[in-house]
Formats: C-alpha cells, structure tokens, sequence
C-alpha cells in the first residue's frame, strides 16, 4: 500500500541575519491510509514548516534544499520535488528571490491537483483562517462544491449545514448565517474543521488546531477529531507541542528536535512505556505528567 | 531587504539634505540686489563660469537667484514642521491621556481642522488676510497637527498598557517624562521625523506655488524658485534656463527631504523592533 | 438581515459628517471676521457702492458679534445662498457659478482617481513582490513623482510645447487647438494632460501604488488564503472581495490631495474648474465666491469620505459593529 504522503531526506535552510541556518536536518516520514501520524515537537523543532512546506502551502521561498516527496491520491502520484534541482539549490548567501517566483508556479502547478482533493488544512488562530467577508455558511458551501460538484443549490446548502451540526454547533443555521468575527475562538475552529473536511479530502493537515483556544474548549476541539477520525477513512497530519494531545489522536509519534527526527514509534507503545524512550521524549513525558498534577 | 541599496539612498538623499540645509543656512548672509543685477546685454545665457547656471530673460544670475530662493521656504518650512511636530506630539499625548469629555472634545477639534482642504483654506487665508509667507507657513504647520496627532496618540494609547510603562509609572517616575523620554523620543521618533519632512516638503509646495501663481507668494523682483519656475509664461520656446533649473531644484529639494525622512524613519522602527 | 445595525451606523456617520460641516464652515466664517481693520471694507473690492457693502454686510451677519453673525451667515449657506459674486461674475449668484465648475473638477478628480486605480492595480498585480531589479525602475520614479503636481504640470506642458514645436515648426502638420499651452481650448487634450500631472505629482500614484501593492502581497500571503488555496479552491474570488475595503479606503483618502492639486493645475492649463474659478475670485478679492467654494470644497471632501464609509460598510460585515 503506498503511502498517501511519503517524505525521504528533507532538507530546509532559512537565511537569517546571522548567516544561513539548517532547520530541518534530513527528516523522513510518512502516512498510510486510515492513519494518524502526530508530529510532536516544541517551537523552533522545524515540524511545522516541513510539513506546510512539503504540501506547497508556505508563502515564498520554503527554502527546501535536499529530499524528496511523494503524493499518492488514487490514480494521482505526484512527486514535488523532482528535476527541482536548478530551483532549489541555491549558493549560500544569494537572496532566494529570483528562485521564488519559479519555485511557487512549479509548486502550484504540481500542487494544484492534489489541493482538497488529496488534502486540506486545519491551522492555528482559527479566525484568521476564515474569510472575513464571507459568511460560515458560504465557505462550507465552497467546500460541498468543489467536493461533489453535481449537488444543486439546496442540496449543496443542506449539507453544509449538516456539516455543521456534524461538528457540534448548537445553532448550525445561525452559524451559517454569522461572520468569523461573531464567533468565539472554538467556534471558528469547528467552522474550519466543517470547511476542510467538506471537501472530503483523504488527508486532514492540523498545525497546531487548538493553540490559543482555552482549555475546556481544546479538550472538546480534540473529542472532535476523534469523533470525526473514528472510521478511519481519513488519514491527518497532526502537529503540536502538547505530548497529551498528540498520544491522544495519533497512531504513531513521530519527535522531532532541532531539525531532526529523534524517536519515531506507535502512540500505544509510547503510553504504555514499550520499549526504549529517546530522552527527550522522555523529559516531554515527564514535564507532561508534572503538569497533570502540578 | 535591499540593504545596500536602502544606504545609498539614504546618504544620497542626506546629502541633497544637508546641501539644502547648507543653503539654506548662509542665504540670508548673501548680499543680493535683484535690481542692480538687471543686466540687459546679458540675457538668457546659457551656463558658463561667469553665470554657473545662465541668466534670465532680465539678464540675472540664475544661480544667485537660486541661492536667494531658499530664504523664501527655509526658515518658514522649519517653523511649520516646529509647529506641526510640537503641536501634534501635544495634541496627541493629551489625546491619548484624557478620558470622557474632555477627550471628545480633542479629538472633535483635531478632526476638524483635518477635514478643511488644506491648499484651499491656505488660499482662503491668503485672500481675507494677505498675509506673509510666514504666516502661512504657520497656519500650513496648524493644519498638519491632527495627522501628527492621531499617529502619537495612538501610540500612547498602545504604550499606556504595555508592562515596562506600567513600571516606570510604579517606580515614580513622572508622567511627563515617561511621556516625552519614552514614549515621544524612544518611540515615536521615526514617525515624527517623517512628519517633519513632509511638513517642511509641503511649505516648499505652497510656498512656490503661490509665488508661481503671483499673487500671494514672493513678488518680483525678490526671487523664490517658485516666481521663476512662473517664467515658463513669458519664455515659451526660448531659453529653458531661468525656469527648469529651479523647478529642478524643487523637484530633487522634496524628493529628498521625503526619501531622507522616510529611510531614516524606516532605520529608526527596525532599530525600534 | 442586518438591517437595523446599518440604518443606525449610517444615521450616526450622516450627523457627524453634518457636524463636520458645520464646525468646517465655522472656522471659515471665523477667518473672514478675523480680516484686519474693519471687516466689511476689508472683504469688499474696492469702488464697491454702498449699497453693495451693506448687501454684503448683511449675508456675511457682519452687523453682529461674531456668534449670531455666524448663525445668520449659517442659515443662508445651508439652503445655499452664499451670495453674489462681486467681482468674478458680477450680479451671478455663487452657486450659479459654482456648481457647474463644480462638476467640471469633480468629473477631472474622479476620472484621474479611477485612471491612477486601475493602474496601480495592474501594475501591482503585474509586478509582484518588489525586488531589487524592480528598484532600478521603482528608485528613480519614486524620486521623480515627489515633484509637486503643479511643478509636474510646468515641465509637462514645456515639455509637451517644445514637442510639438518639432512638428509644426516647418508647417508640415498643423499644430492642435490646444498648443501651445496654455491656451484655453474646447479639447479633452488638456484634461489628460491635468489629470496625469495630478497622478504623478506629489507622489500620489508612487504612494497609492506602493500601499495597493502592499495590500495585495499581505492579502495573498493571509491565512485565510492559504486555507482557500489547501482545499483546492480558486483564491482569485476571495482576493478580490477583500480588496475592496483597502481600494475604497485609499480612494477616498486620495481625494483631498486631489481637490488640492486640482486647483494649481486647473489654473496651469486653463480649465475652467472650481479650483481655477477659487484662484481668480482670490485674485479678485471676490469673498462671498472664495467663501462659498471653500464651502463647497470641505463639503465634498466630507461627503466623500462618508459615502465610502458606507460603502465600506456594506462590503464589510466588521464595519457595522465597529460603530462610530
């Protein structure tokens, strides 16, 4: 079974005022169907630009040097990064810019096939994920299109909002009807989550979904996507620093630290203390537990 | 980011700056008598090293004439930028502290004197005031308050809760020196160096347009850039001299002024950040 | 819908844009009591009968204290009586006068604003992100466009002269009924040439394009864009329902500069516009016609920033919450 994502060798660079810096260090990952795979890492760990990278959806020049990536949706196979070579190697110290515009148009065209119908996103600061101007229940709508073109209008409206009493919206026709500044931090979460997954994409990317919303509101963030995952038809991408949440939802772990993959195992062992932890895992683990009680 | 590129512009406009400024500073100490100068075998020639910069169609030094021009905007241009500056970092501090009617009452004032078109109550004033470009150039320097104003009282605002204030304040530190130390010098200072430049850019618009014009501004024979950029009237077709080279003088004098302000500005908020 | 919420914001804006008004032509009424010596001999031209002056001194309420009188000027202005003109157009009523210069200007102001949106927003599209091949070209344009417009307008015209001059200088062509400049002519050709020394003078279309450009950039690289573009959707439709409150915002914004630079280059190539009408009253010594198209000019500028207001608000739903 091939993988939906498959990462081998990524390498990513970032030139910076003290001189060009390494921020992902030769990484490797990958998620089957049906899985979850969490990325567990701290701030500055690189886990959240080499995944939004990888899937095309950083601004600008990711500033990927080395690797390779492969997508696989059905019959659609996409390898991104391959004849990337004039593009992405670039000599230290030379602005990235004129590889910028080449990079994003091949990065868009590859890309593009396999945006929403391979994958969506789910990311942090939820009200800034949504359009401003657009009511909740437009965006949904654009999500049902685009995922079953042949719905007419009232069919199209009446899943949307069947998407939104899906992910427990109490009113689901007056959140239809509201703009993301009427709504509360968690609400605007559900809506993204109800728009991503409308589109029915076999690969669900959350970075870091419930940063910034309070706690009771992130444990219900986090029930939802184990109520929404539990059939496993879908495949996500879960990266967060919270070890909790991320041996909650996952099926495997990977951890990452300074740019590197350190320990790469299955949740389960991990909870149950199977096997031989890295000590860095070991040390989130126990400041985990420390905060449990302290 | 254009590091190298930012600099040159910066001393590059600097330079024309401090030229001005140079100018500026030795032009009234200039003896000049526009009258004896009128030499009318001497007319409208070119550039050479008797004339740097030709004569006009009386047969006066254009150059001189350029010299003199500055006395008509520079010290004005200083007062209005003085004005608009200490004015609006006023307006704006007492904008930002006040609370409940009084504050309503600021801002109401500082938001009508926004709305009057600037150049149109400039030349209302002219027309029931006649007055001298000093004048002007402080009711130009007036004008310009509110924008200063909303900018420093934002500021303020922001600042008032932000937690290293909040200690100053607890340490028993003065208001007026938090206010003027760290909030106006520490903070706001690119913005004000920014406005400054405008306002004096904008007292050398009005001031040449109103001498261009003719009726308010510098009148012959006293020279301002603006009266002899009017010469284009009189000389269609001739000699270019008497009118292009101060309406180049006009042209690189505010393009520098703006770049100089804005580059510094930008140096001093990345410095800031 | 969200009826109610809109009614009341617009109610709101409407009195403080009339609020506005009144305080503006406050400071107007203001100024004219502040003319040195006695005020009505100060306001009148000179060899103007008595009568006249009494006339004059009745509509301008100068036979009271500065408040009534201001109150008594106030009720005529509002219904639009502002006079007659006195040395201008003789015997005509101000607003006779002033209404179709008017429209004259406001037509020249508006048609340059949209000219100089179009292309800025061609031009930001077009040019993407700014670089440093793009400064060769953005440096000294940039330099050239803090010109101020009337300086613009000069050099334009002499320029545009001397052209012309090559071509017709041996009879070959005949020269345009516009040339040489300024010629009052019954021709287009002067309006462009106005409008276009109003876009680059004064750094307007250098700025509004720099700050359209920078919105676009911002707006792309949003978060909220980059959700549209992950789930497979067309983000051009999104961009540019957002870009509407940036382009009215900076549209109205640009208009006082506008209606400022108008008056200068009206004057340079004879149109005969409110902004030329203001500058020969004013040489005239012709008040109730510079007080009344002061007015005028502070009315539109006011009108104009409240239309977009509410434009602004019926494009985006966070206007109307936001109040006041």
């Amino acid at each position: 079974m091939t993988a939906l994502l498959s990462v081998r060798d990524l390498i990513i660079e970032f030139d910076t005022a003290q001189g060009r810096r390494r921020v992902v260090d030769g990484i490797s990952f990958h998620v089957d169907e049906g899985e979850v795979l969490g990325i567990l890492g701290e701030s500055g760990s690189g886990k959240t630009v080499s995944t939004l990278a990888v899937l095309g959806l950083v601004e600008g020049n990711p500033g990927i040097m080395g690797g390779q990536v492969e997508l696989n949706a059905g019959e659609t196979h996409v390898s991104l990064l391959e004849g990337l070579e004039g593009v992405i190697k670039r000599p230290a110290g030379k602005p990235p810019r004129k590889n910028t515009r080449r990079w994003q148009r091949m990065v868009h065209r590859r890309m593009r096939p396999l945006w929403g119908g391979l994958m969506t996103a789910v990311f942090q600061n939820p009200r800034h994920s949504l359009d401003p101007l657009m009511t909740i229940g437009k965006q949904v709508e654009e999500s049902v299109g685009l995922a079953e073109p042949t719905l007419d209008r009232a069919q199209r409206r009446a899943r949307a909002v069947e998407w939104l009493d899906r992910v427990l919206m109490s009113d689901p026709e007056r959140v239809f009807r509201s703009y993301a500044h009427e709504l509360s931090g968690g609400m605007c979460q559900r809506a993204m989550i109800a728009v991503a997954l409308a589109r029915a994409p076999r690969l669900l990317v959350a970075d870091e979904p419930t940063t910034g919303l309070d706690t009771t509101v992130r444990a219900e963030i986090i029930g939802l996507f184990e109520d929404l995952l539990a059939d496993r038809r879908r495949s996500m991408l879960y990266i967060s620093h919270d070890i909790q949440e991320v041996l909650h939802l996952s099926d495997r772990v990977i951890v990452m630290r300074h740019g590197k993959i350190v320990e790469e195992a299955t949740a389960d062992a991990i909870k149950r203390g199977v096997g031989e932890r890295h000590p860095y895992t070991a040390s989130l683990l126990a400041a985990a537990e420390l905060g449990e009680h302290g | 980011m254009g590091g190298r590129g930012t600099s040159f512009a910066l001393w590059l406009s600097g330079a024309v700056v401090g030229i001005v400024l140079l100018i500026g500073i030795i032009a009234p100490f200039v003896g000049y008598d526009p009258v004896s100068d009128v030499d009318y075998d001497a007319q409208l020639l070119g550039p050479s090293w008797s004339h740097l910069f030709g004569t006009d169609a009386q047969g006066r030094d254009v150059a001189i004439r350029l010299l003199k021009g500055t006395e008509a905007f520079f010290l004005p241009g200083l007062l209005a930028a003085a004005i608009a500056v200490v004015g609006g970092a006023l307006a704006g501090a007492v904008a930002g502290y006040l609370e409940g009617f009084g504050r309503t009452v600021v801002l109401g004032l500082l938001q009508l004197i926004d709305t009057l078109p600037r150049l149109v109550f400039i030349i209302l004033v002219c027309t029931i005031l006649n007055p001298s470009i000093t004048l002007i150039s402080g009711v130009a320097g007036v004008l310009f308050i509110p924008a200063i104003a909303t900018v420093i009282r934002r500021k303020v605002e922001a600042l008032a809760s932000e937690d290293y204030i909040l200690a100053h304040v607890a340490h028993g530190f003065s208001p007026a020196r938090i206010l003027i130390y760290h909030i106006l010098w520490l903070q706001c200072r690119p913005v004000l160096i920014r406005q400054a430049t405008f306002v004096f850019g904008y007292v050398l618009f009005v001031e040449t347009a109103l001498s261009y014009l003719g009726d308010y501004g510098v009148q012959e024979p006293a020279p301002s850039w603006g009266n002899m950029v009017a010469q284009t009237r009189d000389l269609a077709g001739q000699a270019p001299w008497p009118w292009l080279f101060p309406a180049i003088a006009i042209v690189l004098t505010i393009s520098a002024f703006l770049s100089f302000g804005n580059l510094l500005a930008r140096r001093d908020e990345e410095a800031i950040r | 819908m969200r009826a109610l919420p809109l009614v009341l914001a617009t109610l709101r804006r409407l009195a403080g844009s009339l609020g506005l008004l009144v305080g503006a032509s406050f400071i107007i009424y203001m100024m004219v009591r502040m003319a040195p010596g006695d005020v009505i001999d100060a306001i009148s031209p000179m060899g103007t009968p008595p009568e006249m002056k009494a006339q004059l001194a009745a509509e301008f309420g100068l036979d009271r204290d500065p408040v009534t009188g201001y109150f008594a000027w106030l009720s005529r202005s509002a219904v639009g009586d502002f006079g007659e003109s006195l040395a201008f157009s003789p015997g005509e009523s101000v607003m006779a006068v002033a209404v179709p210069a008017f429209k004259r200007t406001l037509m020249l102001c508006a048609l340059t604003l949209l000219a100089g949106l179009a292309l800025g927003l061609g031009l930001a599209v077009l040019m993407g992100e700014p670089g440093p091949r793009q400064q060769i070209f953005t440096g000294p344009a940039y330099v050239l466009t803090a010109a101020p417009s009337f300086v613009v307008a000069v050099l334009f015209a002499q320029g545009m002269n001397w052209f012309i001059h090559l071509f017709v200088a041996d009879g070959s062509y005949e020269p345009p009924i516009w040339y040489p400049i300024p010629i009052y002519a019954d021709s287009l050709m002067p309006y462009v040439f106005a409008g276009f020394s109003m876009l680059a003078g004064d750094g307007l279309f250098m700025d509004w394009f720099n700050t359209l450009r920078a919105e676009l950039l911002s707006l792309k690289q949003s978060q909220f864009i980059i959700a549209v573009r992950a789930k497979g959707a067309r983000t051009f439709g999104h961009i540019v329902k957002n870009l509407w409150v940036p382009v009215i915002s900076s549209f109205a914004a640009r208009l006082p500069l506008v209606l400022g630079s108008v008056v200068i280059v009206e004057y340079i190539f004879t149109l005969d516009g409110a902004g030329y009408v203001l500058l020969e009253a004013s040489r005239l010594r012709d008040f109730p016609m510079v007080v009344g198209l002061s007015v005028l000019f502070t009315a539109t500028v006011i009108a104009v920033s409240l239309a977009a207001d509410l434009v602004r608000a019926l494009v985006d739903p966070r206007e109307v919450s936001r109040g006041g």
